[in-house]
């Protein structure tokens, strides 16, 4: 079920046979996609599933089997070099709790090449995050926010976030992805995300990408989903014709049946009730279920 | 260049408490104690050394300090190294300092040169101030202890500089003599962090038991293990060097103490120490960068 998105120029990550093993549990099977320039890419999947281990593996945090390309380059053999052109937000509290805002950004202007310190106060304007504050004293919101405007502020090709907002009130998480959508987001930069709130990102996805158990069960564009997968609330005396259909996935919510199909013409299924596109979490739900071991 | 000063001021950023901040309180209750004693007649260098010269006093006070301030030194870096090369997957921040473009490598040469040339500076600087309360105690001792006498303002400045120059080639060789034991700690800290304390102790003296039980009456005495890290663990000036320069009424001569005890270093075990430390911390960065994720 891919649809590897075709481009002329080289993508940004290329994963051909990714596999990686913790002793003798193989946690990915052999992953193959490649992710172009100026695409936002979702990666959703149950805990476990491999997420974090995938992100790992294109950083350079971990070793693996098979070939990945990030930038032209093996990340595990050139992660120091790479990370000029890559930022990642693993966890949001994984800043150094020890220092001050002023002091980090201090630092960082001499270890990053492509952190700009005036960008990153400029982010934080507006925000309770002040320069002389120690992280260790900020709240969970205060870092994500500090975090964010860190890695705003580099200049990077290929931005990874990990579960960015885990822990975060709905107020933090919406005003986060709304920062980034607005003051990151440009064209030459891709952007790649996990997160278990996958509603929460939808809006902004051009990409999504479902792991299941260390395999890739979904990769397409978010235009194509909606043109291949139809959710239909079907109407009672229709049942026996759209089970007869093959959904992927049935479900009865308050006495209403509905059910997910995929590519099947949504002129056929507009007979049997109401028609919509499901949402990235329905989908997931749907699919997880499907051969599920 | 400017990456690696950069992770240098950030390990005097987590770590000024042991080498900033606490020297900086010891030196004001020492100021405060010995002013204070020498001041109100509780000590007397007359009475309990037999010092009759201010600029002997000086020598002999200003020597005492910078030695403690030495095993004050050794102690802290004992537990910096210990601490620093693991402290950022304690803390959870390594996945933010992956997020650098700096390689591990180049992450824990940082720490081992802050640990060797910053952090010593700093408590040589404690060690001069020390000196400086010396001398202000000797002063007053001249004025209010009989029998204490005034040597020319030049010979303190000459013994102040002897004494300081003294110290700090006797640190600096030190410092590199013991560079792989340090290294052994950071690497042990990478693998077991805060295990590394009594590891860094535990496995070469079981390696020294396991070698004696198996190798019985084979060797030196205590086996070739121990009695090799008897002879590493060494590195004191000759006794009869230092009381000579301390005990006669000549100043403190720099060149012959120092000049001495540098033609007795084994440089063949000088030179392979520091090859072995640089494995050390190249085998902690090989360990770090398989850290995050298995």
């Amino acid at each position: 079920m891919n649809d590897l998105a075709q481009s002329t120029t080289a993508p940004i990550v290329s994963a051909r046979g990714l596999r990686k093993r913790f002793g003798r549990n193989e946690i990915l099977h052999g992953l193959d996609f490649d992710i172009p320039a100026g695409r936002i890419y979702g990666l959703v999947g149950h805990n476990g599933a491999g997420k974090t281990t995938t992100l790992n593996a294109l950083l350079g945090l971990t070793s693996y089997e098979g070939t990945v390309r990030v930038l032209g380059e093996d990340p595990y053999q050139k992660r120091a070099q790479l990370m000029e052109n890559v930022a990642f937000i693993s966890d949001v509290a994984s800043l150094p709790r020890f220092l001050r805002v002023r002091e980090l950004f201090a630092l960082l202007t001499n270890i990053h090449p492509s952190f700009d310190p005036q960008k990153a106060r400029g982010f934080l304007e507006g925000t309770d995050v002040k320069m002389e504050a120690r992280i260790k004293n900020l709240s969970k919101g205060m870092i994500a926010q500090l975090h964010l405007a860190v890695v705003m502020a580099i200049n990077a090709r290929l931005l990874v976030l990990d579960e960015p907002t885990l822990g975060l009130d709905i107020t933090y998480r919406k005003r986060f992805y709304r920062r980034l959508l607005e003051d990151y987001m440009t064209e030459e930069r891709t952007l790649l995300i996990t997160t278990h709130q996958v509603d929460e990102i939808e809006f902004m996805l051009s990409d999504i990408m479902f792991i299941r158990e260390g395999e890739l069960i979904l990769h397409m564009q978010m235009e194509t989903v909606s043109t291949k997968f139809a959710q239909v609330i079907v109407k009672p005396d229709q049942l026996a014709a759209a089970t007869a259909l093959g959904p992927i996935y049935s479900e009865t919510r308050f006495g209403q049946t509905a059910m997910v199909f995929d590519g099947v013409e949504r002129d056929r299924l507009a007979e049997l009730g109401e028609v919509s596109t499901p949402t990235l979490s329905d989908l997931f739900v749907a699919l997880m279920q499907r051969g599920a071991k | 260049m400017k990456s690696l000063v950069a992770l240098i001021k950030r390990e005097f950023i987590e770590h000024k408490g042991a080498f900033l901040y606490a020297p900086a309180i010891i030196l004001a209750v020492l100021s405060v104690v010995m002013l204070s004693g020498v001041s109100f007649g509780r000590f007397s260098a007359v009475q309990q050394v037999g010092i009759i010269s201010g600029a002997k006093g000086f020598e002999f006070g200003f020597l005492a300090l910078s030695g403690l301030w030495f095993a004050y030194l050794l102690f802290a870096l004992f537990f910096y190294f210990a601490d620093a090369f693991s402290a950022d997957s304690r803390n959870n921040s390594m996945l933010f300092w992956k997020s650098m473009p700096v390689s591990d490598f180049k992450m824990l040469a940082s720490k081992m040169t802050a640990g060797l040339t910053l952090f010593p500076a700093l408590i040589f600087g404690a060690a001069l101030v020390s000196g400086v309360v010396v001398f202000v105690g000797t002063l007053i001792m001249v004025y209010t202890v009989p029998g204490f006498h005034l040597s020319d303002p030049v010979s303190y400045l000459a013994t102040g500089a002897n004494i300081a120059g003294f110290s700090l080639g006797y640190l600096v060789l030190a410092l590199l003599w013991y560079a792989p034991f340090f290294g052994w700690v950071g690497l042990l800290s990478t693998l077991f962090r805060r295990w590394s304390i009594p590891l860094a102790f535990l496995v070469p003296g079981l390696v020294g038991l396991a070698e004696n039980l198996l190798l019985r009456d084979a060797g030196p005495d205590g086996g070739y293990v121990l009695s090799y890290l008897r002879r590493r663990a060494d590195f004191e000036i000759d006794g009869d060097d230092l009381r000579l320069a301390l005990f006669s009424d000549a100043p403190f001569d720099i060149a012959t103490v120092l000049g001495r005890f540098v033609a007795s270093i084994d440089w063949t075990q000088m030179v392979g120490g520091l090859v072995v430390a640089a494995l050390f911390v190249y085998v902690a960065s090989e360990v770090r960068r398989r850290a995050v994720a298995g």
